[in-house]
């Protein structure tokens, strides 16, 4: 009680725009830059982003202690009805696209891989490039840690909702797949496209059975011949609207969709 | 073998283990001072984090570094001297004292990550403080506090007995002896215990991360109940997050460098003041 | 009056006292409370059920089996103990593909009911569906009933995989061996440095040499452990993966450096002091007897001293098993059981820290993260009170 008084009073004698963004570590530097131009625009807004994957977003959201649930992924059946039992109505906004790149060592030949060679990969069931059409070389595959989106779009995109083998290397964020990937010569990955680099090459992928292969970029993701995209998304509750209103129409605005290109991620 | 060459081998290799390791601890400082001077500028340190956190300075994270430092010392200080001089000054060898000790040894060799999960379980969820200073303050001001018991023990300990004895000649009470001629003489020492957990909370990263840290919060935290950024939490994140690991490199090493540098300022002043004080103490009596 | 005060300030700072063991007590309390419900928490995903046709007689399925089931390593009824029938694996989400949205009514009350009819058309479904929508007493349907997780499948368990659906994963044994693996080999490389350093300090170095070496030992301890991190990342990581040239650099052995060279400290100074106590009679009787100064110590200084190096050492494990953000950053974080030096482990702590934001309040794999952390909590404790017991032998010798 005293708690409540304490903050309420504080709450109304200064900042009215005070929100946090919390959930994917994919959407968290845009989100960062984000909420940066926004406080630069609107001097009296205060906004907290933090990571943690997308699940804890999520989960934040249905405890409360989070404004905006930044995904990317869409939201669980059961995690919505959560936030039905707590009486609250969700509501969704893709605020870009994001398309997941494969990718392998630069000196690793293999570039063209299959939706079932991929699944092979991950699953454990394939372990050495030269089943793949590489040389003898030992597969070193890299995911997610579990609470990440991306790991569970991945896993229901790629290997059709079967588990990653055991004891694949998880990484705590996308940036550190990048790093060990580029210093990997065996090594695969999955990242999301605005963390590709030069470190790392990015593998053409084929959903048909090894008819045409795609290269994962802006283009082919934006007229859909790539097929591993999914959206970014702000999931907030019907209640906070109005304190949310203002950054998310900034993000959807043509300035915010800017910062969203700049990254590296796929304007809506 | 002739006993005096074994006695040589034996001794070099005692002295070039010594070296060894005092050369590990040099090459590592040394790799972040290089690596992170350079960036080092008025605006890194008293600027907000820009242009997704490459550019610009770590100021929240340096504030909000300071924020748990003094909340953590206002939950454990008082807690823990208190507890030190109950033990040191009340039931000096009896079998409580000897229980307490027990205790605060094995408080102190909890990991951690363990603070962390107590700290989100009683005070973010349980107490719903949510993720804020007050829940950090909290989880790393249990934390240091066998730290603090232990040095002040310590402080109080080396109080000669022949102070108290002629306080209590005099006429004074227990309490009186405690306030007026134990706690004076003991206080660099206790203050530097103080400085030592101070140290300590100031590093840690693992209590913090599901209790107050924040990925990026440009704003200076305006209550006790806001999320704040935290040094050792910002390093972490910039080094394994991020769209463009090696662009943040720079920023990285920016921020190990001003976190160890704190970090030694306060040990070496801990070390300084006990050093400075002991000898007084010392010449005393 | 003054008497009162005198009581009260009395009862205050014993109340003071009792404050750690108050803490410990809360910990325990908070740890075993919020990871209690784990062994009573069913397999599957919490509110969720599995169902069979009717014909099929299978009873009981274990959460190993169920994992295999959906992840197509077992494929008919036959090879668990049922009928010839290929298993059809069903989940919640592919009734949507059966019917179209508006089949199932406003607030999907007709769910349940087409539920029902899948299944029941399906000899060989093994379908996962929340229980709210669970066909209850539709003809054809059977819901099976469900285990709970045994305390067995979570210590000697192999797979730690705690979003696998619909049965999560728990077995920790990978994580407990990652953990004990690298400590140990970080105090490996810990001891004979530490140790060898600490008979310098004790017994070689002069005075002036000493006073340098000793405060920039301490000075190692007081590095944040992000740092030595960070260093192992940027360092350490690439250079492990070049001198043994092998396809990853986050090995248990670069964890196991950083974590030797955090566990030095601790090593050094308890040794050193230690070493120290040792009786100067004891020193000058062993050299007047004709023993060069290397004999001395370690026929008599170093058996002296060793209850004091244990509990030095001892502690030191314990320093490293716990140590959280070193182990994140870079060992790897594979779950499998670590064979040799070089392949990546998972550690406990670094488990909770990499998990716990991410796990739902309340659910199964939040519980299951804080029973890692009792376990860790337990470990940690019964080294602690070995280091105790240790060094109060080398009180008694003293005396």
């Amino acid at each position: 009680m005293k708690k409540l008084l304490f903050t309420s009073i504080l709450v109304a004698a200064s900042i009215l725009t005070a929100q946090t963004i919390k959930g994917s570590d994919t959407v968290l530097p845009l989100s960062q830059q984000e909420a940066e131009t926004f406080m630069k625009v609107n001097k009296n807004a205060r906004v907290t982003v933090t990571g943690g994957g997308s699940g804890v977003g999520l989960s934040a959201l249905i405890e409360g202690t989070t404004d905006i649930a930044q995904s990317s992924r869409k939201i669980k059946f059961d995690e919505k009805k959560k936030l039905e039992e707590k009486g609250a109505k969700v509501k969704e906004i893709i605020i870009a696209f994001d398309a997941l790149a494969v990718v392998v060592n630069p000196k690793n030949k293999v570039s063209n891989l299959t939706r079932e060679q991929l699944e092979g990969i991950f699953t454990g069931k394939i372990t050495n490039w030269k089943e793949v059409g590489g040389e003898d070389l030992k597969i070193v595959a890299y995911s997610r840690e579990t609470s990440s989106g991306t790991y569970e779009f991945f896993k229901e995109e790629v290997l059709k909702k079967k588990d990653y083998m055991p004891g694949i290397m998880s990484m705590p964020a996308t940036g550190a797949i990048v790093q060990s990937i580029g210093q990997t010569p065996g090594a695969i990955g999955y990242i999301g496209l605005a963390y590709l680099d030069a470190k790392v090459k990015a593998i053409h992928v084929s959903y048909d059975n090894g008819k045409t292969f795609v290269e994962p970029s802006v283009k082919t993701a934006k007229d859909e011949t790539y097929p591993i995209v999914r959206p970014l998304i702000y999931y907030y509750v019907d209640k906070s609207e109005a304190t949310v209103k203002p950054f998310i129409d900034y993000v959807l605005s043509a300035a915010g969709q800017k910062i969203v290109s700049d990254i590296g991620f796929i304007t809506k | 073998m002739d006993k005096k060459l074994a006695q040589k081998i034996a001794f070099w290799i005692f002295r070039i283990l010594g070296v060894f390791v005092v050369g590990i601890l040099l090459w590592i400082l040394g790799f972040i001072i290089y690596n992170g001077i350079g960036v080092i500028s008025l605006e890194f340190i008293f600027d907000a984090p820009r242009d997704g956190m490459l550019k610009g300075g770590i100021f929240p994270a340096i504030v909000g570094t300071f924020c748990l430092i003094v909340g953590s010392m206002i939950v454990a200080f008082p807690l823990g001297v208190m507890s030190a001089i109950y033990t040191n000054e009340y039931v000096r060898d009896g079998k409580i004292s000897r229980f307490i000790r027990m205790m605060t040894n094995n408080l102190g060799s909890i990991p951690s990550v363990i603070f962390g999960l107590f700290g989100m379980a009683l005070f973010v969820n349980a107490m719903s403080w949510g993720d804020s200073i007050i829940a950090g303050s909290f989880t790393l001001g249990l934390l240091a506090l066998p730290l603090v018991i232990r040095t002040t023990e310590e402080a109080l300990r080396m109080v000669p007995d022949s102070l108290r004895v002629g306080s209590y000649a005099l006429g004074a009470s227990k309490l009186q002896t405690i306030r007026y001629v134990v706690l004076p003489t003991a206080f660099p020492n206790i203050v530097t215990g103080l400085i030592l957990s101070i140290g300590r909370v100031s590093g840690e990263t693992a209590p913090i991360l599901f209790t107050v840290a924040a990925y990026f919060l440009p704003k200076l935290p305006s209550s006790i109940f806001d999320q704040v950024m935290a040094l050792p939490y910002h390093l972490y994140v910039i080094s394994t997050s991020g769209t463009n690991l090696e662009a943040a490199r720079p920023v990285a090493y920016g921020t190990a460098l001003v976190l160890i540098t704190l970090v030694l300022i306060i040990n070496f002043t801990a070390s300084f003041i006990r050093r400075h004080f002991s000898k007084k103490l010392g010449g005393g009596h | 009056m003054r008497w009162w005060i005198e009581k009260i300030v009395e009862k205050i700072f014993a109340a003071s006292g009792m404050i750690t063991t108050v803490v410990i007590l809360l910990i325990v309390i908070f740890l075993f409370k919020e990871g209690f419900g784990l062994f009573n928490s069913p397999v599957v995903e919490k509110g969720y059920a599995l169902c069979v046709n009717a014909v099929n007689p299978v009873e009981h399925i274990g959460s190993t089996t169920i994992k295999k089931i959906y992840n197509s390593g077992i494929e008919n009824w036959s090879e668990i103990g049922g009928f010839n029938e290929k298993i059809v694996p069903f989940r919640f989400d592919d009734i949507f593909g059966h019917y179209k949205e508006e089949e199932f009514g406003e607030n999907y009350e007709k769910l349940p009911e087409k539920l029902g009819e899948v299944i029941a058309q399906t000899p060989g479904i093994l379908a996962f569906i929340p229980e709210e929508y669970l066909p209850k007493g539709v003809e054809g349907v059977k819901i099976l009933d469900g285990n709970t997780v045994r305390p067995e499948d979570f210590f000697l368990g192999q797979e730690w995989i705690p979003t696998s659906t619909p049965a999560p994963q728990f077995g920790v044994l990978p994580l407990i061996l990652g953990t004990l693996w690298v400590s140990l080999i970080a105090i490996l490389i810990a001891t004979p440095l530490g140790m060898g350093v600490a008979i310098y300090l004790s017994e070689l170095a002069q005075s002036r040499v000493r006073d340098i070496l000793k405060p920039t030992v301490e000075l190692l301890a007081g590095i944040p452990s992000v740092v030595y991190g960070f260093f192992g990342l940027v360092v350490l990581v690439p250079m492990v993966q070049k001198t043994f040239s092998l396809s990853v650099g986050e090995t248990a052995f670069t964890g196991s450096v950083i974590l030797a060279i955090m566990a030095l400290p601790t090593i050094i100074t308890v040794a050193e002091d230690a070493m120290r106590s040792t009786p100067r009679a004891m020193r000058e009787a062993s050299l007047a007897l004709g023993a060069t100064h290397w004999q001395t110590i370690y026929k008599v200084v170093i058996p002296y001293a060793i209850s004091g190096i244990s509990a030095a050492v001892v502690l030191g494990i314990g320093r490293a098993i716990g140590e959280t953000m070193v182990a994140l950053m870079v060992t790897g974080n594979a779950a499998i059981i670590p064979k040799t030096l070089f392949t990546p482990v998972r550690t406990i702590p670094a488990t909770i820290a990499a998990e716990l934001g991410e796990a739902p309040h309340g659910g199964v794999h939040y519980q299951a993260l804080f029973v890692l952390g009792c376990v860790l909590f337990l470990i940690t404790l019964v080294i602690s009170i070995s280091a105790e017991l240790i060094s109060k032998r080398q009180h008694n010798k003293g005396l």
